[in-house]
């Protein structure tokens, strides 16, 4: 079973994307805090990443920039609710950026896009 | 006394205000936080960014987004504007509109992570300026785009996000109304003088000798008569021209313009250390064939003062720092 690491300060996000990436087969491991994420990222040695960018602690994109430097083959998909942190180069280190949605198509695509 | 200052080619008013003077040394900028960590731009990490679109390689024989470029030139992974597409216009009643086609792209101005623009080597620097009239070229044969603007934002206030050093260039379909502005009110000067007014301005600085900031036999930087923001600055070429490419054509000029660039920011960084900066280029729009009545150059604008509602509401600025006074720092700085 594929692991997802991910990390969001938002509770319902966190229960929503839980039941979703569950039913589709996939193991998550739930963080809130981007200060975690970095110590989580090494424990857990997920498959893949997905990442808010607002958050307590570390912002997502300094959170990238750290995991990258651990293990740069590991996908991070970035999903923020917000488009302008496009206009971050950050985020470039990132594999995917996909806006927050009520549909969660777009971010299901994208993760097996990578590990389906 | 404040002093109202008007831009000859925009029109637009400054205000001086000499009460709330300064000295460099008021403007105490923090040494940047270096955040650390993976950077997409750097070489190994050519996979995170979009195929190239220009390099330039020690070696010819070398195949393209391997890791031994000097300077690359990248789209925006994500991107403000779109590449491919149809303008798509169409009006709603009184309101225009089109599809947000465009070039966004990224200069990665040198390969090492912690180098700083204005210390590059000339050579190098030179190369970052040649990419620009490269990108400049190829991008002029799109006939959907009618300008590029080439910018560099330096330091976090300035809006980098990044330490590696990069500059961006955007496509538009449409001509900004800053540059609408400026070659309005350049043509305006022409017609009634028959003359370019910044090749007045060159000329009259030179005679004055009270702005002008350095000079070598190709270029001049100058404080201008009206500037926005203490230390602001431009680069002209001292000999006419409207478009950056027309200047830019041989290796003789892309080194006297990295020069005057590299002795420009030596200056401001020794005044200001750490001081974040945008600069801007200003050249003709694309295909427009020569414009008696315009001069391409660079603004240089530090991040030293904010913008609020004032600023906002009246398009005035208020300047602590006379042009005059920054320019005497500017040379002291490196010549004391």
């Amino acid at each position: 079973m594929k692991t997802i690491l991910l990390v969001d300060d938002d509770e319902s996000i966190q229960l929503l994307y839980q039941e979703e990436f569950k039913e589709a087969g996939y193991k998550v491991v739930s963080i809130y805090d981007g200060s975690e994420a970095i110590e989580a990222f090494k424990n857990t040695a997920p498959d893949l990443v997905i990442l808010d960018i607002q958050m307590p602690g570390l912002n997502g994109i300094e959170v990238l920039r750290q995991i990258k430097m651990v293990n740069a083959s590991v996908p991070v998909i970035l999903n923020s609710a917000y488009q302008e942190f496009k206009q971050d180069l950050g985020a470039w280190a990132s594999d995917e950026y996909v806006v927050k949605s009520s549909d969660i198509g777009e971010l299901m695509n994208a993760v097996e896009k990578h590990i389906g | 006394m404040p002093q109202l200052r008007r831009d000859p080619v925009l029109g637009r008013w400054i205000i001086i205000s000499k009460e709330r003077r300064k000295r460099p040394n008021d403007f105490v900028i923090e040494e940047a936080k270096v955040i650390g960590g993976f950077c997409p731009l750097c070489p190994g990490n050519e996979s995170f960014t979009p195929p190239e679109v220009l390099a330039y390689r020690n070696s010819t024989a070398t195949i393209g987004n391997s890791p031994d470029w000097q300077v690359r030139v990248v789209p925006n992974k994500y991107p403000a504007l779109k590449i491919e597409g149809e303008l798509g216009k169409e009006a709603e009643g009184l309101y225009d509109r089109m599809n947000g086609i465009g070039a966004h792209e990224v200069i990665i101005e040198c390969p090492d992570h912690h180098d700083i623009f204005w210390n590059l080597p000339l050579e190098h620097l030179a190369l970052v300026f040649r990419a620009y009239r490269d990108r400049l070229k190829d991008l002029e044969r799109d006939p959907r785009f009618r300008y590029v603007m080439i910018f560099k934002n330096y330091g976090k206030a300035a809006g980098a996000s990044l330490e590696h050093s990069h500059s961006q260039l955007i496509a538009l379909p449409v001509l900004p109304r800053m540059l609408v502005s400026e070659f309005t009110g350049a043509e305006s000067y022409y017609r009634y003088k028959d003359r370019c007014i910044f090749c007045d301005i060159v000329s009259q600085e030179l005679q004055q000798d009270i702005r002008v900031v350095c000079a070598n036999e190709h270029f001049i930087t100058i404080s201008p008569f009206a500037p926005r923001t203490p230390f602001e600055m431009w680069v002209l070429p001292r000999k006419h021209a409207s478009g950056y490419c027309a200047t830019t054509q041989s290796q003789e000029m892309l080194m006297a313009l990295a020069y005057i660039f590299s002795e420009t920011l030596k200056r401001l960084e020794k005044c200001i250390p750490n001081v974040p900066y945008n600069f801007v280029l200003h050249t003709q729009p694309l295909r427009s064939g020569d414009m008696e009545h315009f001069h391409w150059h660079f603004e240089i604008v530090p991040k030293l003062t904010s913008i609020a509602g004032f600023e906002w509401g009246s398009g005035f600025y208020i300047n602590p720092m006379p042009p005059e006074e920054a320019t005497r720092y500017l040379r002291e700085s490196l010549d004391s």
